[in-house]
This record gives C-alpha cells, sequence and structure tokens, in this order.
C-alpha cells in the first residue's frame, strides 16, 4: 500500500525548475532512501510532503487525501500527521529538553503530557537532561531530543533530512540501529534523505537514487546494487 | 597597514583643527538671523574684518548662545553678544561676562535705552502689541489696555508667549515694575482665570491669531509685522496708550569681557548702533530706531507717536529674576 | 590592529568620557552640590515618573508597531516591500520639532481644533510616528536572522499565529527589548516635542532651569536623575538577558522563510498603507502644501539659504559616522569577544550614559572641558562637533554591531585562528564582512542622526561656521511658513539623496565582499 503519491508535480524556486512532471511514490510502514548528491530535488521533495512548499502544478496524497495541488495547501502541515527531522536538528533554542519535546502535544491539548514525555525521555535515555536548554546538550543528545520531539506526537510518516551528517562514525552507526527499531515500534513510514549510500543501505528497504530531479533507478537495496544505470554506478563508486 | 590607518584617522580628527586669524571679530547672536546676518555681511564688506557669527533663535528657544556664554566665562571666544533683547544683556552684566563700553554711537540714544554703567546698550526697538484676528473681532470688541483681557468677553480668546522665555518675561516683569507686585499677581491670577493661552513662543502666537485658533494675542512688533506681509488679515493695537503705555524692547548689544578681539568688538558695537544699522532694521522687520532722523519705511511706527511704558530696564530685569519662581508656578499649575 | 583598537579606547576615554567626569565632579566637589541636592522635591519625582509614563507609552506602542510591521515587510509576500520599507523610514530623517508642527497644523487644518494634539497623548503620538521606523529597522534584521528550520518545525506540530507567538516572537525577543530600550531613552530624553505641545516633562524643567533659571548645577543633577532610570532600564534588560540562551540565531545565509497571505493580502495591504498614510503622508503634505502655496518662489529661496550648508554638514556627517562606527565597532568587538573585563562594562555604561543625557548638558560639559587656550585647537574648529556627535551616538552603532557580532558563531572566526590567519587579516577578512549590513545600518543612522542633531551643534559649531540644522531653526524663527517647510522638505530630500548614494557605493562592495549576501 502506498502512503504518500506525489503526482505530476512541477515545482520551480525563484525562477529555475527543480522538479517537472515528477512522479513518485512511498510504500506504506517502510524505510525509503532518497539517495542523491546535493542539489539534487531530495529536499524539494521532503518539503513538499511536509507541506512547507507547494508545487506549482500536480498533487500530493497523503493516505489517498489529497493535502496540496496546484499551487495550494490543502491540509497544513501541522495536520498532516508527520514529523521532519531538519539538517540542524532546528531544536528551539528558548525551550528545554522537555518543552521542545512537550511543545506540540501542549499545542495539541493532549492529555497526559508529562507522562508522555518522560516515556519518551526513558526510551532514550535522556531523563536526567530534561531540564537543559539545547546548546547544554552534546551532538547524540541532541540529535535523539529531535527525534523525541519528532516522535512524542506518534506521527504515521517521518522524514528525515540527512539528520545524521554531523555524527561520528560510532554514533551514526548507533543511530541508525535506533531509527530502524523505532520503525517497528512505531509502526512509522520513513522518508530518509541522504547522500551517503552506505548509509542508505544499511538503513533501507527501499531505495530511490535521484538526479537533476529525475529518478535514476529504484526498487530494493540488492536492485540498486544490480542497477545497469551508469549515473547509478558512478555514484556508488564513491 | 594597521597603523597607517589608525594614524590616518587621528590625522582626519585633526584636519577639522585650524588656527584662528586675527582679522576678525566673533559675535553671538540671539536675533533672528534672516535680520541679523545681513548687517553682519555689510560690516564685513565696509571694514574688510571678517565676521564669525553664532546664530540663535529665540522661536525654538534653544537659548544655547547665552548658556554657552555663560560656560565660556573662563575663557571667552566671542567679543560681542548682540541680543534681541534687554534681559539677556542684563543676565550677563550681573554674571560679571560684560564689560563696560561707552560707544561714541550711541551718545544720542535716550539714556533709559542704555545701562547706567555701559555694560549694554540700545538701538533699534520692538515694540509689544495686541494683535487681532479682524474676521473673529469686530472693531468695537479690539481691546484698548492689557487690562481689558481679564474681562468676560476676551474668555479663552487670548494667547501670549511661555513667560519664562523671551520678551515677554519682560513683559510681565515690567508690569510688576508698574504695578507693584500684589496687583501684578492679581492680573496674572484674573488673566489665568479667564482661560488665556499659553503658546511656545511669540511666532506661535502670532501663528495661532493668524490661523484664527485664538481671537487675539500679544506678540512684538516683528511678529506682527512679518503677519502682515505674509498677507495675514489681522490688526495691530499698541495697548494702553492712555495708560501705562506700550513697553518698548530694543535690541542690545555688549562687549564680553576679556573679548579676544576688543578693539575689533568695538568697531561692531559701533557700526550695530549707528544710524545705518537703525534704518536697515528698519526695513526689514520694522523696528523703531532710537535715533532721531533716522528714513523709515511707512509701515515702521516712530517713537514719536507712540507712548512708552515708563521703566528702568536694569530694575526690570532684577524684576524678572525674583519673579521667575513665581511664573514658573503661574505657567504650571 | 590592536593597536588602532587601543588608540580608539584611548581616544573616547580621553575625549568624551573625561569632559562629562569633569563636570560631574566640578559639581559634586564645589559648593553647589548641597543646596541643590536639596531643591529635589516630590515634585521632581512626580515629573520624572510622568516623563517615564509617557516613553513607557511610547516605546510600548512603536515597539508593537514595529514588530507589526516589521512582520508584514520582512517576513510576508507583501507586495512593493521595498517601496514600502524605504517610505517608512521617512519619519527619522524629519526632526522630532518639525513633525510636531506638521502635526499640530494637519490637526488645526483638519479638525479645528489643537487640544487634541496638544496634550500627553499627542506627544506620544507624534514620538511614536518617529520611532517605530527605529524599531522595524531592528526587528525587522533580527527576523531575518531566525534559522528558517525553527519556523518548520513550529508548523509541524501547530498552526501559524501559536508559531508565531511560541517560537518566532521568543526568539526575537533580544530585538523586541532592544527597541524597547532605545525608544523609551530616545523619548524620555526628547525636549522638542513636548516643549511645542505645552506639555511639562522632566526635560522640558531640565530646560527651564537652564534657560530661564540660569542654574547649570541644578540642571546636571536633574539630569542625573533621568540618566539613572535609563541606566536602571538596560541593566534590567541586560540582566534578563543574561541567562538567555538564544542569543546566537539561525546561521547566517539560511534564507528567511517568507510567509504567503493569501486571502488577507490585501487587508494586509491596506494595513500597511493606513499606516504609512498617518505616519508618513500627512505630515509630509502638510509640509508640501506650505512649501508651495505660493509656487516655487520660496522653495528656490531655501535652497539658496541651506546651500553654503551642503558641505560642512555633509563633511560633518560623514566623518562622525566613520568614528560613531568605529567606536561602536571596537566597544561590540570588545563586549562579545572579551566579554569579562570590567573596563569593558563600565565604558559600555558611558557609552549609555552620554547617549542619554540631555544634548545640552553633554554640550556645556565639553565647553567646560574644552574651552580652554591650551586646547583650543579643538574648541574653535569642527573638531569639537565631531566629538560630541560621536560620543553622542556611538551607543546606537555599538548596540546595532553588537546585536550583529552575537550572530556570528564564534567558531567561523576560530576556524580562520587554528588555520593560522592573522588578527587583522580575520576581523577584516571574516568578522567585517559578515556584519557589513550591520556596519551599514550603523553609519546611516549615525549618519541621519548627526545630520539632524541641534542641540548639540548649536552648543558648539565655531562662530562662522554654516551648518545646515542651525540654519533651518535661526532662520524658521521668523521666516515665512513656506520658508521653513521648504528648508525641511530640502533637508530631506538631501538625505535621501545621500544615502541613497551610499546604499549604491554599499551594494558595490557588498558584492566585491564576500558572495553569500547574493543569496540573501
Amino acid at each position: 500500500m502506498q502512503i504518500i503519491q506525489l503526482q505530476n508535480i512541477d515545482f520551480s524556486y525563484s525562477g529555475k525548475a527543480v522538479l517537472e512532471d515528477f512522479n513518485i511514490s512511498f510504500e506504506k510502514n517502510s524505510l525509503t532512501c532518497l539517495l542523491g548528491s546535493s542539489a539534487c530535488g531530495k529536499t524539494t521533495i521532503l518539503r513538499i510532503i511536509a507541506g512547507f512548499e507547494a508545487p506549482q502544478k500536480g498533487s500530493v496524497l497523503i493516505e489517498n487525501k489529497k493535502v496540496s495541488a496546484q499551487g495550494k495547501i490543502i491540509i497544513p502541515p501541522h495536520k498532516r500527521n508527520l514529523a521532519y527531522i531538519f539538517q540542524d536538528l532546528a531544536l528551539w533554542p528558548h525551550f528545554s529538553v522537555y518543552k521542545n519535546i512537550a511543545f506540540g502535544l501542549q499545542e495539541r491539548k493532549a492529555k497526559n503530557i508529562k507522562e508522555k514525555v518522560f516515556e519518551m525521555l526513558d526510551f532514550f535515555n535522556l531523563s536526567e537532561h530534561a531540564n537543559k536548554f539545547p546548546h547544554q546538550l552534546s551532538g547524540g543528545q541532541k540529535q535523539l531530543t529531535a527525534i523525541a520531539r519528532a516522535l512524542v506526537l506518534r506521527p504515521r510518516i517521518l522524514l528525515m533530512d540527512e539528520p545524521l551528517n554531523n555524527l561520528d562514525v560510532k554514533l551514526k552507526h548507533k543511530m541508525l540501529e535506533h531509527i530502524i527499531r523505532l520503525k517497528e515500534k512505531f509502526e512509522l513510514s520513513i522518508l530518509y534523505v541522504s547522500h551517503d549510500h552506505k548509509e542508505a543501505f544499511t538503513l533501507a528497504d527501499n531505495v530511490i537514487v535521484l538526479n537533476k530531479g529525475k529518478i535514476e533507478a529504484e526498487g530494493t537495496v540488492a536492485d540498486i546494487k544490480n542497477a545497469k544505470n551508469e549515473f547509478v554506478q558512478y555514484f556508488l563508486e564513491y | 597597514m594597521k597603523n597607517y590607518l589608525a594614524i590616518s584617522l587621528i590625522f582626519a580628527l585633526f584636519l577639522f583643527s585650524c588656527s584662528t586669524e586675527n582679522k576678525e571679530v566673533v559675535v553671538y547672536t540671539s536675533v533672528d538671523q534672516v535680520f541679523s546676518e545681513p548687517v553682519l555681511k555689510d560690516f564685513e564688506k565696509e571694514t574688510g574684518i571678517k565676521v564669525k557669527a553664532v546664530y540663535d533663535t529665540e522661536e525654538t528657544k534653544s537659548t544655547g548662545v547665552l548658556n554657552r556664554l555663560i560656560a565660556e566665562k573662563n575663557n571667552p571666544q566671542c567679543d560681542v553678544f548682540w541680543s534681541g533683547d534687554p534681559v539677556r544683556s542684563v543676565v550677563l552684566k550681573n554674571k560679571g561676562i560684560t564689560q563696560a563700553y561707552q560707544s561714541p554711537a550711541a551718545n544720542d540714544i535716550n539714556k533709559v535705552y542704555k545701562d547706567a554703567q555701559h555694560h549694554w546698550t540700545g538701538f533699534s526697538a520692538r515694540a509689544r502689541v495686541l494683535i487681532y484676528n479682524k474676521s473673529i473681532l469686530p472693531d468695537s470688541l479690539v481691546p484698548k489696555s492689557i487690562f481689558d483681557l481679564s474681562k468676560k468677553v476676551y474668555q479663552n480668546k487670548f494667547a501670549i508667549a511661555n513667560p519664562l522665555f523671551g520678551t515677554t518675561t519682560f513683559n510681565i516683569a515690567a508690569l510688576f515694575n508698574v504695578l507693584g507686585d500684589e496687583k501684578a499677581k492679581q492680573f496674572l491670577t484674573d488673566l489665568k482665570a479667564n482661560g488665556l493661552v499659553i503658546a511656545t513662543s511669540n511666532g506661535d502666537v502670532k501663528k495661532r491669531v493668524v490661523q484664527g485658533e485664538t481671537a487675539c494675542g500679544l506678540t512684538d512688533t516683528d511678529d506682527a509685522h512679518e503677519a502682515l506681509a505674509e498677507g495675514a488679515d489681522i490688526g495691530i493695537v499698541f495697548l494702553d496708550q492712555e495708560g501705562i503705555g506700550s513697553l518698548i524692547m530694543p535690541n542690545t548689544v555688549c562687549l564680553i569681557k576679556n573679548a579676544p578681539n576688543s578693539e575689533k568688538g568695538k568697531k561692531l558695537i559701533d557700526y550695530l548702533l549707528s544710524k545705518q544699522t537703525e534704518a536697515k532694521l528698519a526695513i526689514s522687520c520694522a523696528q523703531m530706531p532710537l535715533h532721531k532722523g533716522v528714513q523709515v519705511p511707512e509701515n515702521v511706527p516712530s517713537l514719536d507717536n507712540i507712548v512708552p511704558m515708563h521703566i528702568d530696564y536694569d530694575k526690570t530685569a532684577q524684576k524678572l529674576e525674583e519673579i521667575q519662581e513665581y511664573l514658573k508656578n503661574w505657567v504650571e499649575n | 590592529m590592536k593597536n588602532l583598537f587601543y588608540i580608539v579606547f584611548t581616544l573616547f576615554g580621553i575625549l568624551v568620557v573625561l569632559p562629562l567626569i569633569h563636570t560631574l565632579f566640578g559639581i559634586f566637589f564645589s559648593g553647589d552640590f548641597f543646596p541643590n541636592i536639596q531643591q529635589f522635591n516630590p515634585e521632581t519625582f512626580n515629573l520624572l515618573f510622568k516623563s517615564s509614563l509617557i516613553a513607557i507609552a511610547t516605546a510600548t506602542i512603536a515597539t508593537f508597531l514595529g514588530t507589526v510591521l516589521a512582520f508584514l515587510l520582512y517576513k510576508t509576500s507583501l507586495s512593493s516591500v521595498n517601496l514600502l520599507k524605504a517610505l517608512l523610514l521617512i519619519p527619522l530623517f524629519i526632526s522630532p520639532y518639525i513633525l510636531a508642527v506638521a502635526w499640530r497644523d494637519f490637526f488645526y487644518l483638519s479638525f479645528n481644533n489643537t487640544a487634541l494634539i496638544s496634550s500627553a497623548a499627542g506627544t506620544v503620538l507624534v514620538l511614536i510616528n518617529i520611532y517605530s521606523p527605529l524599531s522595524v529597522l531592528i526587528i525587522g534584521s533580527a527576523l531575518n536572522n531566525i534559522d528558517t528550520q525553527l519556523e518548520e518545525s513550529g508548523l509541524l506540530v501547530t498552526n501559524f499565529p501559536k508559531m508565531v507567538f511560541k517560537i518566532i516572537l521568543p526568539l526575537i525577543k533580544p530585538a523586541i527589548l532592544s527597541s524597547f530600550a532605545l525608544i523609551f531613552i530616545f523619548s524620555i530624553s526628547e525636549f522638542s516635542v513636548p516643549a511645542f505641545f505645552g506639555i511639562k516633562v522632566f526635560t522640558t524643567e531640565i530646560f527651564t532651569q537652564f534657560s530661564a533659571f540660569y542654574n547649570h548645577s541644578l540642571a546636571i543633577l536633574q539630569s542625573l536623575l533621568l540618566i539613572l532610570v535609563c541606566v536602571l532600564l538596560l541593566f534590567t534588560e541586560g540582566r534578563y538577558l543574561a541567562g538567555a540562551s538564544f542569543l546566537s540565531m539561525g546561521s547566517k545565509g539560511t534564507k528567511s522563510k517568507i510567509y504567503e497571505l493569501g486571502k488577507k493580502r490585501n487587508s494586509v495591504f491596506a494595513f500597511s498603507i493606513l499606516y504609512l498614510i498617518i505616519s508618513v503622508f500627512i505630515p509630509f503634505v502638510v509640509l508640501f502644501i506650505q512649501s508651495f502655496k505660493y509656487g516655487t518662489e520660496k522653495f528656490i529661496e531655501a535652497f539658496n539659504i541651506l546651500l553654503p550648508t551642503f558641505s560642512n554638514s555633509l563633511m560633518l556627517a560623514f566623518w562622525a559616522s566613520v568614528f560613531t562606527v568605529l567606536t561602536g565597532f571596537v566597544f561590540a568587538y570588545y563586549s562579545v569577544y572579551k566579554k569579562h573585563s570590567i573596563l569593558n562594562k563600565l565604558s559600555n555604561w558611558f557609552l549609555l550614559i552620554i547617549f542619554a543625557i540631555p544634548s545640552i548638558i553633554f554640550g556645556i560639559s565639553l565647553i567646560k572641558f574644552y574651552n580652554r587656550p591650551e586646547l583650543n585647537f579643538i574648541y574653535s574648529s569642527l573638531a569639537i562637533v565631531v566629538i560630541a556627535y560621536t560620543g553622542k551616538f556611538s551607543f546606537i552603532a555599538f548596540k546595532l554591531i553588537e546585536n550583529s557580532m552575537q550572530q556570528i558563531p564564534k567558531s567561523l572566526d576560530e576556524a580562520a585562528q587554528i588555520t593560522g590567519i592573522a588578527y587583522s587579516r580575520r576581523i577584516f577578512k571574516i568578522l567585517i564582512p559578515l556584519i557589513m549590513p550591520a556596519l551599514f545600518a550603523a553609519f546611516i543612522l549615525s549618519f541621519i542622526f548627526n545630520l539632524g542633531e541641534l542641540a548639540i551643534t548649536i552648543m558648539l559649531y565655531p562662530p562662522g561656521m554654516e551648518i545646515m540644522p542651525i540654519k533651518v531653526y535661526t532662520i524658521m524663527a521668523n521666516a515665512p511658513q513656506a520658508l521653513t517647510s521648504s528648508m525641511t522638505l530640502i533637508v530631506f530630500l538631501i538625505s535621501l539623496l545621500i544615502i541613497s548614494s551610499f546604499y549604491l557605493i554599499y551594494r558595490k562592495i557588498e558584492r566585491k565582499y564576500s558572495p553569500l549576501f547574493k543569496m540573501q
């Protein structure tokens, strides 16, 4: 079953076409890696899905519901039931760890907020840092806080934009394992943007290779490894 | 590179510093630049002495010039102070900032308009007059005496400038001297009760009357003259011609103590006190000459035809210092 | 480079701070202190309270308006934004006194009533008119610097209005507080507007002591109270922000997020236009009508009167602004990179004190210090005016530059340091290009303020020198309204012309300096 569908998308940014008549869809409960060099349009795809941008043409469907179409946002980001982990994590510097996580719940007037937040904090071993501010955390702790903040709202979809870029190799591996476990535990559909094919191959159920706004190849890890496509082979060399 | 930058910045600062020449005279004046500058330029042309002036204005009450003279007392930069009224000169005299100079050019000026110790000398005078808006006040209602203004007819219809500053202060101090303290205070209280408007300046009084915001107001002849020149529909009245008379306010000039160029300063004072200067000021701002026999345009009234208020200018200025505190309360409460 | 820093510090201390200390000590250690301090009474404090209320009202409303307008202009897809931004700044160029006159004339012409405007409320209105643009500038630049991702992650969990209140506003809190503090200080020390409307406030009281009673000592002691209020305010602000973790905002180079207005586009545009009509159009039209009522004759006359002042005034404003920005830069650098020195903190307070002290008192202090034969080369030249301007406005430059420096990650400098790049190269090649917009803004603001500064200039300008604001004010006393209004218009047009040319030069430098700005 497909959870997200982008149909016939045109998107340009300050007059420059990024995507043209672009189609893509993502499987439910799977971890799909969008792989490509920088400026290939992969972040744009995430932003369109999240609802930060509306494609000038075409429509976006989430769970078969139209969320944006023809230049209009139909359902705003916070009602799309998805979470986004940004490249720089975007932890709110004026909120504590606790507040960063609790904020979304509070805004939705959820019940048992404290319990839910601490469940997350415990899960990520962050409980003792609850009252710290983002600038007082280590890189890994920041990462975990960002993930906890994303998951506390129990989204169906998690969008991740190269979130592990700034971590050391050991921590990165730990995080990758963590993400796989999270997917199972929270029954998530994850869309993971990366330029690192090793990272992609460790994680992904499905991989999509992008180049200049076009899909070069898609399939399982094995499919991609065996792809005959020139760009893909070139890309995998490095 | 860094040091050059630093040095050149300091150098730029010093560039502004330039040495002063000696063929010059420094004058500070509270007389509006429009009127004072042409006279000073003429002096420059006729004598070849360069005039360096610091101008000020009553309008915004920056009173920068007077405070500057006081602050510079220990090392005067200024030679001559040309004031639009006698008050400021008396203040300077009392603070020991002026020195005596008896100008030969002022010999035939009435001694009423001169300091007994020759610290200041008066010339070209303005008078305090009442102006009224002709479209609001019919001729029959035009007041003849300042004391009419506490009458019911003029309730909320009369404006004066803030009496803490400028010529209005002097006007009120003169009333105190003529009437005695008690009567003068009673009169001021009555005026206040009659809803008089306190404007920011004489120019502001003029503007309010011209625009018809208030029916009439007290101001100086030069403001009244200016309003007429602009085509305003106003009338001018010399008050109390059958009583205490109109207040005459001469310009005054004084020589600063330890002036750096006192000889040239004296030359400038002589020039300012000449008939020639009085004639020019009569033309430019309708000021009345104090010398006899100065040619004046038709619209300038002559002192021969006006009953002046008989006051001692020095004493009035002393009185002014006495009543400042009272006036401050009167204005504010 | 380090030498230059020390030179600036030392020069500022000797040229600007010392005269003030000299005057204050003069009062404390003369017989003037006790008799005058006894004149402080409940009335003095009531008046101070009233002035504070007016300043608080002005600062609050102006900052509120400034925030709303900055948001509309910097964060939304409003049309003709650049034109609106430029128009909005106009009131800053017109001197407060002239604006007050224009407003009173407007009330008279349209309602036949001036009592409404000649009131404390009217004073607040005119002050808001003048200082809102300042708030737009300060808050707009902060909005520009928020990391887009912080806003977007907020949008994922809540709706737009709540995101604005919970994320954006807290993030720009330092800018909001700066705007409030600056406008408060400007308003509480403003003299000409309340004086014109006949409203008794603390500054008019100080002025009365000066100009009606010639009691310099009492006036100076009273102004110390005024300064105390400002110091307390900034101290509280500093305390409040000290523990804040959010001073360093987004990394530079990310494009600021712009929101689509959608259906609200027209009403928002209408609101901006309404604001412009009230704050710019009305006073401007009054000036315009007055100038050209009798044809262009008065306008040409005004031009001829002001012509000889242009070169002096522009030179003066230019050099004073250069020194102001230099001082602001050096003080900001020390405040951001070498936080813990007491001397440094002390000198920052002096910047504030000199900014907040009434101009006339600062002027008197400079006269008392510099007017001696051995310092005549400074006192009798324009150098004294340059010193005065630099002293007066360095605080604003300091605040703007400091804010901007705080947003530059220290790692950028450290990265260069590790590569072994020399101190001065790091400053010229890394720090300065990154804070260029703030340096430029500081320069322009100082230039505007220097060009229009009257109170200090009239105390200090060398005899015989022709200076623009002095000429405008001394001529306007008995000049026809048409001439006065024309002069105001000319001053405004000249400022605009000069500032636009600076802007063009700046654009050139900017392009050459760093490709970073092209992205913005």
